[in-house]
């Protein structure tokens, strides 16, 4: 049993998809494999669906103009693996499961996969730096906030939500919930929203789940095509964040793994052997990424905007004045 | 490129050639180690194929940058996962699935030869009976087919659980899968059952998520099946400055460290030669075979268990202070109006105990093993540290070296000589 298998692969997937057809015609066997295939796969496997002289895999025959029919008497069976199912198990015993299964659910599934054994246990892995106070999934108000949140975010609903902000305010609004994110480092879910201001929506937003005392489904469904890109636009920052990497202590590979869940350009720094990295992040995310930067210390420089240099120059000065007189330096 | 295919069948080569586009997207052809160009050509193409949406290429004076870029926190899909569905597989493999599950469809238990008449006759195909029964074999190993025995003779019948009815029947589980699909170890087998349904993660988006994991995982589930049956592995792994360099060691495998911060994932284990605990790098291992059993693994767990309280990240390392039993006491300033400082404190603290020492002063004490591993996360809260108390002089002085270099980088003795 392994994943890395071709019963899991695209070829058999786009097989399937066009035995489920009883009649198909050759566009429409062209379309399916441009559609789900690799760039190149057209070039593969059209010619072993399509009945040629020799070499094709004789699941279809032709009645037609260009017309086929599948030699298959049924549609393709979909079978959930025992690798599909021992990973399902394994997920039974994640405290989040809770957050989209009820009680009686869950009983139900673990009976079901009594015979399966999970592909892992909890156990098996230790998150070394995950931060300690993460979104309490085992309590009940936060559980019905989540799954009136995430029915919004699936049926496009307005809803009230009341939640506290990060600076202590009580805040009470309607919003329209987009997506839901998750943080496996600050084991916290987020929901992206938009705010509505007389009706209309007004700013895009991030709320933490764990910050909402009410959830309010209004039934109100917003029927306009949402934009996710338009959203995540409105909220990144004006410019990009732009940091010399140099190749001291292994800062390269460090620093681009650590940094390789941000959008950014890199660049080779010819002058330090090192690379020129530009990252963009979304603007409420400011200080986390001020903060991970300095962790690197010397390793890196951020050049620039202006005003952050400035933020991290300000940071180094006063800790530079607060250790001088200890250090020696 | 005559025989070029976008399947393959080793996973290996193509997992480091997708890390370091993703990773190090900079690099041009002549900086991969590889034995020849030819090599490169052809993987480099089968990832175009593969991703193609997601590569870039640039040139400079050193040639064309081939890269893989993907906001990791704005994806509803890691695309990285396409490399797990080019498995290459034979003419037989494939219309052998079709066939065999088309002739099982809805005829409830079937004999071999029945199955093997049935694919003759319905596709006019003529299968060696042992070539049908390797498949029907196999497909019980995946759970696809049942086998069962009336007296002498095997049946063979279709696993009832279509991926589909099993989903619906359980209100809440396609968006519980939907959300492990891009989240936690081997969400790429949550990824697989939404393929097979035909749905797509439309939910949830990841934050802090190193899409990168993915390629790993292949190795996780040997390490998982090791750790289960208390078995040691032979590891090979390669060096990071030269990957065509490789190592064997012999390991009783423990447990997956996993930095959700800085994206690195270790096996730690017990070093069966050496005789200590230690930890490898997930993405410089290449490979891993499971050995025999070893009858000391839970006296060896139990110790590891009690050691590894004292990691701060992954090493097994014991400091000076460490055997000497003194703690390393960081002190930090936080003011009344930086309460959002201690709840950091208080959140990223790990094995450290928070105590207020004085009018806005607080202090973390660790007994860690290795105090040079917390450096990073210290650097994190410039503009507060006090002092370090319990390490070596080497660990103060590089921290405090930083500490002037940096004041040095971002102009500190310009100003000082302004002012």
């Amino acid at each position: 049993m392994t994943v890395f298998s071709e019963i899991y692969g695209t070829y058999f997937r786009i097989t399937a998809k066009i035995l489920e057809k009883n009649i198909i015609n050759e566009k429409e066997i062209r379309d399916i494999i441009l559609e789900n295939g690799f760039r190149d796969t057209i070039l593969f496997l059209e010619k072993k669906l399509i009945p040629q002289k020799n070499g094709d895999w004789g699941f279809l025959k032709k009645i037609g103009n260009e017309k086929f029919q599948r030699k298959t008497k049924n549609p393709p069976v979909k079978i959930l693996t025992k690798l599909q199912k021992s990973w399902l198990k394994a997920k039974l015993s994640d405290p989040k499961i809770r957050l989209f299964l009820d009680d009686e659910t869950i009983f139900r599934l673990n009976d079901r996969l009594a015979d399966v054994s999970p592909l892992y246990s909890r156990e098996n892995f230790l998150f070394t730096d995950m931060y300690n106070d993460g979104d309490n999934f085992g309590d009940e108000k936060y559980r019905e906030n989540f799954r009136k949140i995430l029915s919004a975010v699936k049926n496009h609903e307005f809803t009230d939500i009341c939640f506290v902000s990060g600076k202590g305010t009580k805040i009470k609004n309607r919003f329209l919930p987009l997506k839901l994110e998750y943080s496996r480092k600050n084991n916290k879910f987020r929901v992206y929203c938009y705010a509505l201001k007389n009706g209309e929506i007004s700013d895009s937003g991030i709320i933490g789940m764990g910050k909402i005392q009410t959830v309010s489904n209004t039934g109100i469904i917003y029927d306009k095509r949402i934009d996710m890109k338009e959203y995540f636009l409105s909220r990144r920052c004006r410019e990009p964040v732009t940091v010399c990497v140099t190749p001291q202590r292994n800062g390269v590979e460090r620093f681009l793994t650590e940094f390789s869940s941000y959008e950014k350009n890199t660049a080779p720094d010819p002058e330090t052997g090192g690379c020129i990295v530009k990252i963009y992040y979304d603007r409420q995310d400011e200080n986390e990424l001020l903060v991970q930067l300095l962790g690197f210390g010397p390793v890196i420089e951020i050049v620039s905007p202006p005003y952050f240099r400035q933020l991290a120059a300000d940071k180094v000065k006063k800790q530079y004045n607060m250790i001088k007189d200890i250090s020696g330096v | 490129m005559a025989g070029f295919s976008e399947l393959i069948k080793n996973y290996e080569k193509t997992r480091d050639y997708i890390r370091d586009f993703f990773i190090f997207g900079f690099k041009v052809r002549n900086e991969y180690d590889t034995k020849s160009s030819r090599t490169y050509d052809d993987e480099k193409r089968r990832i175009e194929s593969w991703l193609g949406e997601y590569m870039t290429f640039e040139r400079s004076a050193k040639g064309q940058h081939t890269a893989i870029t993907a906001d990791s926190g704005h994806i509803a899909e890691n695309p990285l996962y396409q490399a797990f569905r080019s498995r290459s597989f034979t003419d037989n493999d494939i219309k052998l699935n079709f066939m065999i599950t088309d002739i099982l469809f809805g005829a409830g238990e079937l004999t071999l030869r029945q199955i093997v008449d049935g694919i003759n006759e319905r596709f006019n195909e003529t299968f060696e009976e042992q070539t049908v029964r390797n498949k029907l074999k196999e497909y019980v190993g995946e759970g696809i087919i049942i086998a069962g025995k009336s007296g002498k003779t095997a049946y063979f019948r279709l696993s009832p659980d279509n991926v589909g009815d099993f989903l619906s029947e359980y209100k809440g589980l396609s968006d519980t899968v939907k959300f492990f699909s891009e989240n936690d170890e081997f969400s790429v087998i949550g990824n697989s059952i939404l393929k097979s349904a035909d749905m797509k993660n439309d939910i949830f988006l990841m934050k802090h998520y190193f899409i990168v994991h993915t390629l790993e995982d292949i190795l996780l589930y040997d390490i998982i099946r090791a750790i289960k049956e208390k078995r040691y592995i032979t590891l090979v792994s390669f060096s990071r400055k030269n990957k065509n360099k490789f190592f064997e060691n012999k390991l009783i495998p423990m447990q997956i460290f996993v930095s959700v911060r800085t994206g690195r994932r270790y096996l730690a284990g017990f070093h069966t030669e050496h005789k200590f605990f230690t930890s490898y790098r997930l993405d410089l291992i290449k490979n891993i075979s499971l050995c025999s059993v070893c009858n000391e693994y839970d006296s060896i767990k139990q110790t590891f268990d009690r050691k590894k309280k004292f990691c701060y990240g992954v090493s097994f390392a014991h400091s000076k202070e460490f055997r000497e039993n003194i703690p390393m006491k960081i002190v930090f300033r936080i003011e009344e109006n930086e309460k959002y400082v201690l709840d950091r404190l208080n959140r990223e603290k790990r094995c450290g105990t928070v105590e207020k020492c004085g009018n806005n002063l607080y202090s973390v004490t660790f007994r860690i093993f290795d105090p040079n591993e917390a450096m990073h996360w210290l650097k994190s809260f410039f503009g507060h540290i006090v002092s370090i108390e319990g390490t070596s002089d080497e660990v103060k002085n590089r921290f405090y070296r930083d500490i002037q270099d940096m004041y040095a980088l971002y102009g500190g003795y310009d100003d000082d000589g302004i002012q």
